[in-house]
């Protein structure tokens, strides 16, 4: 979105986002993530790590809360006060959930972060000031700040270690604001593949690198519009609706609800494109 | 796959390091420099070899012995990532955090670039040639048994070529070593099923009783089982798998059990043999034998010893006579003791009596190259090799993919041991704990560097060999292959036998074409066949499948009983195994040390998980340094209350703790292998890795733990971020 | 409907914002203007002027990666060769002497980069000679021209476009037709590009549409 055609074209564009009668087309990139199948085991961490080229930043800013894992594994336990966590942890792989209203948006002050049409929250570098108001204004608090400048005075990747960085993803250099993608430069050599061959792209052209690395398959991804793909049939079978801030399971909880698709924090209404299905729990032992 | 029908070694040839400052320019920091940026054109190119297309590779993962297939994606010739290969039954297109972080291996900037010659307390670079003369000199006249070899397990060619090396010397002394390896459960398994590795089919089973076996974390083939536990919690007929896990401190697959139950540590036999009888008493047959040997264990008294109550062992045996079949694994924490042999036996009696063998408990197929199959390590061997060394028994002592100065336990003193050989060469890719004892390094190819075949200790459906061949040209021009070196001694010992091959991949290939029908290629003339086989990167062959044993009696397994407290030691150390850490071997990929351990969530450094109610006890609070000392010496380091663990048992994680190994490795955190007490299982004479009795005290100061989760520790504050729902208000059968 | 985005004061603090840093500031005008690059000394002083136009060689016979891939790269060395090993007229010309030097020794040939872009930016060779070589059938000089300008006139190559944003923005603004077999743009994606419906023709199929105008598919 160049600045110009935002400023010119804003309510028409804000118009175009999924509402009733102007659906995405063709592409809204979602995922669902089978909170029953994650286990915890951090391989998608690492592989985003390899994929986008995250600097490792030390103990000492990791300390300072400087970590830089687009992809984290959030660990959560009981809170009843049992002595012993006997139903295990709560695993939660935690990423940009690529809201369709995200608040980080319109905050940013010079339309760095901004909307594609196929529905991913993009975040265009060079246009970042660093303000970090799409920071403050995440309610996942998934965006990640460069305090300082990694590939040059941090040397984060010294000699050869530097030969192992993607050339399609830019290295990002300090006071710019960075976080998940859903893997843009994978979904942009998808949909060029697909144009080149006058077609849009399949179910399964396109993998994100913690999809392709987790070990228990807990991660899918794919484009809600087309119908035939794993993504939709996942959202359509819990019921989960992009732009709805109460899904069918929440009005139903006191009852049997047979579903266990959700978002987070759905009642603040960033309408997310990343649904969860619920841990589930033996109530035999 | 692009990588079909071409030359591996023209591929080599031609790719030079034209197109790498192309590729490069992704990395910059985004400058317009017209004139300024050189681009290096190919001066020859394949036609596949096209500018920011990625080419894939198919090899075989050297982080861990599971023998994943791995699909290496290239650009302008630098190996970018590795992904897993779909076609490998045992990890089928997935990998874990520590086989991704596979390229900080090769681009470690720490790696060992030239032969090094000990002269005095530094070491001198030396040429290849001056250095095989060396090993030449020191090995003239030396007897086999004056020549140990110590190596990680091996299989595939390259054992084939380590027997012929120590064969040529008439040496008996190869010692194979894995600091963390199953090896008390090989020979348990080998008595109850007639194998050492049986198939464990995780997918299939409907409950799995798990005796602390990490599957899901480090044991054995994590990925393969990861893969199957999906298939298991979606469940075979749409009733969704049970997974209980049992063990004293909670491991990464005991955080996702439906029931988490907490033992006194080393009781896990104990509470197997509960079962038993309680199954008994539930109408379950049981033999003469079996019926014998459980009898005194009846539900009081197991609850008493292993603090289950008798409630639960009721909802489990029910459990596991309505749902069948069900899977019972003995995992390290069983294993971990001097009765470690025992504790394995009663768990996999469980297995007999619940009619699990067969069904679940399979038979593996065996790939028919005995000379290829692995040779797993154990610690067993690494006693004898220290035994002998502390005898002086030794002039020469190869090491390889070994780091024995850091995981042997600090009292069986290997490092002054290893001093008394005469003359040291360790292979190496860092200069670890172990190379800087050596009187000459040699520094190794990177994994994704070298030729390599390997044969899996654990096959997912189908035998296979896994084939590792160079994703990309060397970085280093001064490393050799493993393969390469040993083709060099033998060349020095045999020269008649070997002088036809050039080098390693000349060898692997003319092996590899010999046996091209047994491979399956039978049909296929050499080229193709060699060219498929890397194309696949993995043979698969039709194995041999031979029948589970009858079970092994039960008459004479008894189990003591729980340990009295010692006054002076009161806990029991747990050191831990994480999933991305191992044994140490992989502590310098910076990857694996920013990756949050997953139930701690620390990074960099090491810990001490205490349960609360034992700090509160000891006023210990979170980041306090404590001390944790044991009759063979003592670590400091910070404190983390962690629920998961038994109220007289702390953990510290191995892995840390390196005095060497480069900037990534050196100095961050303790190694708990120092102060383990020297204390082997009865009868397989392993080290009993939890056999350990400490006592900790605060140290005095305290720092900030650092780590990942929020100050307030893994809590949702009731935010519903992850949530959980019990199994009876869901339907998964109906689900996508 | 449920419009959740009608956000006018944000809209407002956006517009506020925006203006002050981006639209005020000394962005160049949107232009298709010329503007010439450094001259740059290379390794060898390639004579695009004889290829291009005294021989009427397709600039795609040795720019071939350029229509399979995002880069456009450099051709091998051993594409020289491949034509310059049979040219014996020319052999004792010093520059080829250098060529057959490089050749020899089997050294890449250190060319300087004549047309850089920022290391943030994703620009694909591919896409625009798919849309303007191959759908829209026009000639290969004048389609490499948008960006490259004369190259047939050069001798060694120099830049002569801006290359800037808003050089690429101007040209994306303009409707250019599309061919109905070419499958560019898909389905109902053009409307995207520009935010306004492109023109149609009677039955409604889209006859010219706008590049795409989208942050992300050309900021990496």
């Amino acid at each position: 979105m160049s600045v110009s055609n935002l400023l010119e074209n804003w309510s028409e564009f804000r118009h175009l986002h999924p509402v009733d009668d102007v659906p995405h087309d063709p592409y809204k990139w979602a995922m669902s993530i089978d909170l029953d199948a994650c286990s915890g085991c951090n391989a998608c961490s690492v592989a985003c790590y390899a994929e986008n080229n995250l600097p490792v930043v030390g103990k000492e800013k990791y300390a300072h809360g400087q970590a830089m894992h687009w992809m984290r594994i959030e660990r959560y336990w009981d809170e009843d006060g049992r002595e012993f966590p006997d139903q295990g942890a709560q695993f939660l792989p935690m990423m940009c959930q690529q809201c369709e209203a995200a608040p980080c948006e319109t905050v940013c002050p010079v339309g760095a972060t901004n909307h594609t049409p196929d529905g991913i929250n993009s975040q265009i570098y060079n246009r970042c000031i660093g303000s970090r108001y799409c920071s403050a204004n995440c309610p996942f608090k998934v965006r990640y700040f460069n305090w300082y400048d990694y590939p040059t005075t941090d040397n984060v990747w010294p000699a050869e270690m530097n030969q192992q960085l993607n050339p399609d993803v830019t290295v990002r250099g300090k006071g710019v604001m960075e976080k998940c993608t859903f893997c843009i430069q994978r979904v942009t050599v998808a949909k060029n593949n697909a144009k080149n061959e006058g077609r849009i792209v399949h179910d399964g052209d396109v993998q994100t690198a913690c999809q392709q690395a987790c070990p228990t398959s807990a991660i899918s991804f794919g484009n809600l519009v087309d119908k035939e793909s794993k993504v939709y049939k996942q959202w359509k079978a819990q019921q989960v609706e992009l732009d709805k801030d109460a899904q069918a399971k929440d009005k139903n909880e006191e009852g049997r609800s047979e579903l266990r698709g959700y978002r987070i924090f759905e009642e603040l209404r960033p309408y997310p494109s990343v649904m969860y299905l619920e841990r589930v729990r033996e109530s035999a032992v | 796959m692009m990588n079909s029908g071409f030359d591996r070694r023209d591929f080599l040839k031609v790719l030079g390091w034209g197109g790498a400052a192309v590729a490069l320019s992704g990395c910059g920091n985004g400058s317009v420099e017209d004139g300024k940026e050189t681009v290096v054109s190919y001066v020859e190119t394949n036609d596949y070899m096209i500018p920011s297309i990625s080419v894939y590779f198919n090899s075989t993962c050297a982080q861990c012995d599971a023998g994943c297939s791995i699909t290496g994606r290239l650009r302008e010739g630098r190996v970018l990532k590795l992904e897993g290969n779909p076609d490998s039954t045992i990890n089928r297109g997935k990998t874990c955090g520590l086989g991704q972080a596979g390229v900080q291996h090769h681009y470690n900037p720490d790696r060992v670039r030239e032969p090094l010659l000990r002269t005095g307390s530094s070491g001198e670079a030396i040429t290849w040639e001056k250095a095989y003369a060396l090993i030449a000199e020191k090995t003239k006249g030396v007897s086999g048994e004056e020549i140990a070899f110590l190596s990680g397990g091996v299989s595939g060619h390259l054992k084939v070529l380590l027997g012929n090396y120590l064969d040529s010397f008439g040496c008996k002394n190869h010692f194979a070593y894995e600091a963390i390896a199953p090896a008390v459960l090989r020979a348990a398994n080998k008595k109850s099923y007639g194998v050492e590795m049986p198939r464990f089919n995780i997918g299939k089973a409907k409950v799995v009783l798990s005796f602390g076996a990490d599957f899901l974390g480090s044991w054995v083939s994590p990925v393969h089982f990861s893969q199957q536990y999906a298939q298991f919690r979606k469940g075979v007929d749409g009733q969704r798998g049970v997974l209980i896990q049992v063990e004293s401190k909670m491991t990464l697959t005991g955080a996702n059990a439906d029931r988490w139950l907490v033992v006194r540590p080393g009781t896990e036999g104990i509470l197997a043999l509960g079962l038993i009888n309680a199954l008994g008493a539930h109408g379950v047959a049981l033999s003469g034998d079996v019926a014998a040997a459980v009898k005194g264990y009846d539900k009081a008294r197991v609850s008493k010893d292993t603090g289950v109550s008798a409630e639960q062992i009721d909802k489990i045996v029910a459990l596991l006579k309505a749902r069948t079949p069900s899977l019972v694994l003995a995992g390290s924490a069983a294993e971990g003791y001097a009765h470690g042999s025992q504790n394995a036996a009663a768990i996999n009696l469980l297995n007999q009596v619940l009619g699990n063998v067969g069904k679940t408990v399979e038979v593996a197929e065996v790939v028919p190259f005995p000379q290829m199959a692995p040779t797993t390590g154990n610690t067993a061997a690494l006693r004898k090799l220290n035994d002998g060394l502390a005898a002086g028994k030794y002039k020469v002592l190869f090491s390889y993919a070994a780091n024995p100065v850091f995981t042997a336990p600090g009292a069986m003193k290997f490092k002054d041991n290893m001093a008394k050989a005469g003359f040291k060469v360790v292979f190496a890719h860092y200069l670890d704990e172990t190379a800087l004892q050596a009187d000459l390094v040699l520094p190794l190819d990177s994994a994704l560097e070298d030729w390599n075949t390997q044969v899996p200790e654990y096959l997912a459906t189908c035998a296979q060999i896994n084939i590792q061949q160079p994703l990309m040209e060397k970085l280093h021009a001064n490393t050799r292959g493993m393969g390469d070196i040993l083709l060099a001694l033998l060349k020095q010992r045999r020269a008649e036998e070997y002088k036809g091959f050039e080098d390693y991949y000349a060898y692997l290939r003319g092996a590899m074409l010999k046996n091209k029908a047994a491979l399956g290629g039978g049909k296929l003339d050499d080229d193709t066949f060699w060219n498929e086989t890397l194309s696949k990167g993995i043979v698969k062959l039709e194995g041999r499948v031979g029948g589970l044993s009858g079970r092994a009696s039960a008459a004479g397994l008894t189990l003591p009983a729980p340990a009295a407290v010692d006054a002076q030691y009161p806990l029991q150390l747990i050191p831990s195994v994480n999933a991305s850490l191992r044994d140490g071997r992989h502590t310098n990929q910076p990857w694996l040390q920013e990756s949050p351990d997953p139930l701690t969530t620390i990074v960099w450094d090491s810990w001490v998980e205490i349960h609360p109610r034992k700090a509160a006890e000891l006023g210990i609070v979170e980041g306090d340094i404590v001390e944790v000392s044991g009759k063979n010496g003592s670590i400091k380091a910070q404190a983390y209350l962690f629920p998961g663990i038994h109220p007289d048992a702390v953990s510290i994680p191995l892995g840390r703790g390196h005095e060497a190994m480069g900037r990534y490795a050196k100095g961050y955190g303790v190694n708990p292998f120092q102060i383990l007490d020297p204390v082997f299982d009865k009868e397989t004479g392993e080290l009993a890795l939890h056999e350990t009795r400490v006592k900790i005290s605060k140290a005095g100061s305290r720092v900030i733990v650092v780590k990942d989760e929020g100050v307030v520790g893994g809590m949702q504050m009731g935010k519903k971020i992850a949530v959980r729902v019990s199994s009876d208000k869901v339907k998964l059968s109906e689900e996508v | 409907m449920h419009r959740f985005l009608r956000l006018s004061v944000l809209l407002m603090g956006l517009f506020a914002a925006a203006s002050t840093f981006a639209v005020d500031a000394q962005t160049p005008a949107l232009t298709t203007e010329d503007d010439l690059g450094p001259a740059i000394e290379q390794p060898i002083e390639f004579p695009h002027v004889r290829h291009a136009k005294d021989m009427q060689i397709n600039c795609m016979y040795c720019h071939t990666y350029a229509r399979r891939s995002a880069v456009a790269g450099i051709p091998p060395l051993q594409k020289c060769i491949g034509c310059h090993q049979y040219i014996e007229s020319v052999k004792d010309k010093p520059r080829i002497k250098t060529l057959f030097e490089y050749w020899d020794a089997k050294k890449a040939i250190p060319w300087k980069k004549v047309h850089d872009l920022p290391d943030f930016v994703r620009f694909n060779h591919e896409r625009h000679i798919k849309r303007f070589y191959f759908q829209q059938n026009r000639p290969v000089q004048e389609v490499c021209g948008y960006c490259h300008g004369d190259v047939k006139e050069m001798t060694v190559a120099r830049r002569s476009k801006l290359l800037s944003m808003g050089w690429c923005v101007s040209c994306h603004q303009k409707e250019h037709p599309v061919s109905a077999e070419g499958g560019t743009p898909v389905g109902n994606q053009v409307p995207w590009y520009s935010m306004k419906k492109p023109p149609a023709d009677a039955s409604g199929k889209v006859i010219k549409a706008k590049g795409p105008n989208d942050c992300s598919v050309c900021h990496k």
